[in-house]
């Protein structure tokens, strides 16, 4: 189908499947891997857009959900869009709105036509559709938009998840057929990876089989979006078999459209992760944990409401380079986290900075054939000693050739 | 460190036009009066991160309130070897400590001749003068204010009130003991004019960089507050700064400077943008015809009817927020409970502020400010009493 975006791939390493690439969108190049902060009411929790600009961010999320019921589709029309709205002149994406449905509404209940839900605001019973949720993504005008697709939760079994499957590439072709601006809206597809957990019990190669036959890989790929996602996989899965399935994800999708890890947002995830190969992620968690105090670092959390911060003058983070850092030490911070919204925007600022310098430099190591190297290290700071490091990561990253305990 | 505050200008009414400026260590910081200095929070003024507190150029002074943060005594931050204004990232600023809230003075009448009583987040905690002064000497404020021993009894007897007068003196002459600290000393004795008389005669005649009223909780109305401090203000000499608490709304600004006050505080500026309100009112009434029409002064993004307003909040401002932003984005930011709705209300509303202050100097100095009041009550004065009221204070 048509696309609205390039992804030209400048680098690869020559031990893992890790690439950077630079993926153009309508407003503007994207460094890839990416991460994208969520914005899911048209704001990134206390942000200027300047200051989003200022930290380097290229691309954030909207969630359909949200601006449909505040401020409704009629609104964001007539006000010229998201963009326009929220006055951000960078990239957006936004889901489908499905997903907020299933995690947010206790009484939605899925049907062939579509999701069905009841409205927050009168109880009446509403149904999201394939064609709704194109409708309003076209009207929000994101440069990336997501299909709408059946989502079980990763802990259902049997032929429900079958179901699931086949039902998301019948709305996909409805979704391919309802989108009115495929020439300035890139719609991604959506890679079920909603787990069988029966698979557990048997062997990888199995578990391989099953999920290509179930996933219909093949039809998805022969709609050619111009891009995929991998879904369904933030659902507090294990992550033995997170890792598996996006692995087996970037082998079975084509090379030449980005990868999207819907929901991934954790430090170590990310560098594992990108060096399967996948190229963006999405997740509230940096800014969420924000508001709760912690601030992120390389060497892990740290709950700035602990008393033990009340007198450290060092800063968040030795080293970054954001206003936070540059500007105010943990002391301060921890008068005001939690307690007056400067402190909250601050954390946040660290945050998204430290996610973004993640980003960053993998894609440096990965530029330089040095990202084996940054992994170890990577993972020494963050985790201390070896025996803590997480099983699933050692994993993984075996699969891609890189040994963290050897 | 030594300050200095000239009046570049008086007029035959109690109009004036002034300079504070303060020299420290060879750097010297000048506010123009009058003028506000900026409410915080906890050391912060709120809402803000320093860069969009910069994005307000005509902020020369800060208020940092000590109650906020001396839960545990002595605070956390008197650990931190390079001052205050560092500790907060004020180093551009002037910076005033008070100890105590001006925008949220819960009166507590138990001090004793030893401590003053204050509200922190954890709960009532005592401040002596000893350790006052210990704090003030670590921070290094620009200025500080002394403690003072404020009355919660609506109606004390004259022996509470000598009392309040007398403690609060003794207490400046502890704070000013100290060289170098530049102390603004505080105007006590309740409703009793003899008191306030000698309350001011009093600090008059004592070493200090300028004076605060606190008019908060004496009177029902501006007006009444502003009455019961004029003995106060009448014997003050002219060549020294008056800071004010309690005067926020336009109307209480012009009432204050047309009685001769230099500073104010902004928690105004505070509870208007939590409320969701966006300030429009305006010194500079161009247009003539306009006066004629009663306008608004401040505007409730809360209202629905800005949900599709694509105009800025106000037009014509040069704020972050207006430059940027729609009526309808940030009622939107209201109405979703996002925290980027006060960023823009209080960018804006402290931007218009600072504005608003500056028109007044400015007015002054061309001698139309009794002009542009007189419009101004005509424009935005509800009710003809209070118009009446607020006009002949200024007028005459």
């Amino acid at each position: 189908m048509r696309s609205a975006l390039t992804l030209k791939v400048i680098a690869r390493c020559s031990t893992t499947k890790a690439r950077v690439g630079i993926l153009t969108l309508p407003h503007g190049p994207v460094d890839t891997p990416v991460f994208m902060p969520v914005g899911t009411q048209g704001t990134l929790k206390g942000l200027t857009t300047k200051q989003l600009e200022e930290l380097g961010c290229q691309i954030m999320l909207n969630n359909t959900y949200h601006l449909g019921l505040k401020p409704g589709q009629e609104l964001i029309e007539e006000l010229g869009g998201s963009h326009k709205f929220q006055n951000w002149n960078r990239n957006l994406l936004t889901d489908s709105g499905g997903f907020q449905m299933v995690s947010l509404l206790k009484l939605a209940r899925i049907t062939e036509e579509g999701v069905e839900f009841q409205s927050p605001h009168d109880g009446s019973t509403m149904l999201l559709t394939p064609e709704h949720s194109m409708s309003l993504q076209n009207s929000i005008g994101a440069d990336i938009i997501m299909q709408l697709d059946d989502v079980v939760s990763s802990l259902t079994t049997g032929p429900r998840v079958e179901e699931a499957m086949y039902r998301s590439i019948r709305w996909l072709d409805r979704c391919i057929n309802a989108h009115k601006k495929p020439e300035s809206q890139n719609l991604f597809a959506i890679i079920q990876g909603g787990l069988n957990m029966d698979l557990r019990t048997k062997c990888i190669e199995d578990e391989y089989k099953m999920i290509l036959k179930y996933l219909l890989f093949k039809e998805m790929i022969k709609r050619d979006t111009p891009g995929y996602a991998i879904g369904g996989l933030s659902g507090g899965e294990e992550k033995d078999i997170f890792w598996r399935i996006v692995n087996f994800c970037t082998d079975k999708l084509p090379k030449n459209k980005p990868i999207y890890c819907m929901g991934v947002g954790y430090a170590e995830d990310l560098v594992v992760c990108s060096a399967l190969g996948v190229d963006m992620y999405d997740c509230v968690f940096p800014t969420r944990t924000a508001r709760f105090g912690n601030a992120l670092t390389p060497k892990g959390s740290l709950n700035l409401k602990s008393t033990k911060f009340a007198q450290d003058f060092e800063p968040i983070e030795k080293g970054c380079n954001c206003l936070t850092c540059k500007t105010y030490t943990r002391a301060y911070i921890h008068m005001h986290a939690t307690r007056e919204t400067v402190g909250c925007h601050l954390i946040t600022i660290h945050n998204v900075s430290y996610q973004l310098r993640l980003m960053n430099n993998i894609r440096k190591a990965i530029i330089n054939d040095e990202f084996p190297s940054f992994v170890q290290k990577f993972f020494k700071e963050l985790f201390g000693g070896k025996d803590k490091y997480p099983i699933w990561a050692v994993n993984a990253l075996k699969s891609v050739n890189i040994e963290l305990l050897s | 460190m030594s300050s200095l505050f000239n009046l570049l200008k008086t007029s035959e009414k109690s109009l004036r036009l002034g300079r504070l400026t303060l020299i420290k260590n060879q750097e010297q910081k000048v506010l123009d009066t009058p003028n506000l200095l900026a409410y915080t929070s906890r050391g912060c003024v709120p809402h803000l991160t320093p860069d969009n507190l910069s994005s307000i150029p005509l902020i020369g002074a800060i208020n940092v309130t000590l109650e906020h943060f001396i839960d545990v005594q002595p605070p956390p931050s008197t650990q931190f070897p390079y001052g205050i204004h560092k500790f907060l990232n004020f180093e551009e600023y002037l910076v005033f400590i008070d100890v105590r809230d001006p925008g949220n003075l819960n009166l507590m009448s138990n001090n004793t001749d030893k401590h003053v009583s204050v509200y922190t987040a954890h709960g009532v905690r005592q401040v002596t003068s000893d350790s006052y002064i210990k704090y003030m000497n670590i921070y290094k404020p620009d200025i500080f204010v002394s403690l003072v021993d404020n009355i919660a009894d609506e109606a004390p007897s004259l022996k509470r009130v000598k009392r309040s007068v007398d403690r609060t003196l003794r207490w400046l002459d502890d704070a000013i003991y100290h060289e170098g600290a530049q102390v603004f000393g505080v105007l006590t004795g309740h409703k009793n004019q003899e008191e306030r008389i000698r309350s001011a005669q009093e600090t008059a005649k004592r070493n200090v960089a300028g004076f605060v009223l606190n008019g908060k909780c004496l009177g029902s109305t501006s007006r009444e507050c502003v009455d019961i401090l004029k003995p106060s203000i009448n014997h003050l000499p002219p060549n020294k700064p008056r800071l004010v608490y309690g005067l926020g709304t336009p109307e209480d600004i012009l009432l204050g400077v047309s009685e001769g006050i230099d500073l104010f505080d902004t928690s105004y500026v505070l509870k208007m943008t939590n409320a969701g309100n966006a300030f429009v009112f305006s010194l500079d009434i161009k247009n003539d015809l306009d006066s004629f029409n009663r306008q608004q002064q401040i505007i409730s993004l809360w209202d629905i009817n800005y949900q599709n307003d694509a105009r800025p909040l106000l037009a014509g401002c040069q704020c972050y927020s207006c430059k940027n932003h729609t009526r309808a984005y940030v009622h939107h930011l209201l109405n979703t409970h996002e925290m980027l709705a006060t960023v823009l209300l209080m960018s804006h509303n402290l931007f218009h502020y600072t504005k608003f202050f500056k028109d007044i100097r400015e007015s002054i100095n061309q001698d139309m400010f009794s002009l542009k009041v007189e419009q101004f009550f005509r424009v935005y004065s509800d009710g003809e009493k209070e118009q009446k009221n607020l006009s002949s204070i200024i007028l005459n």
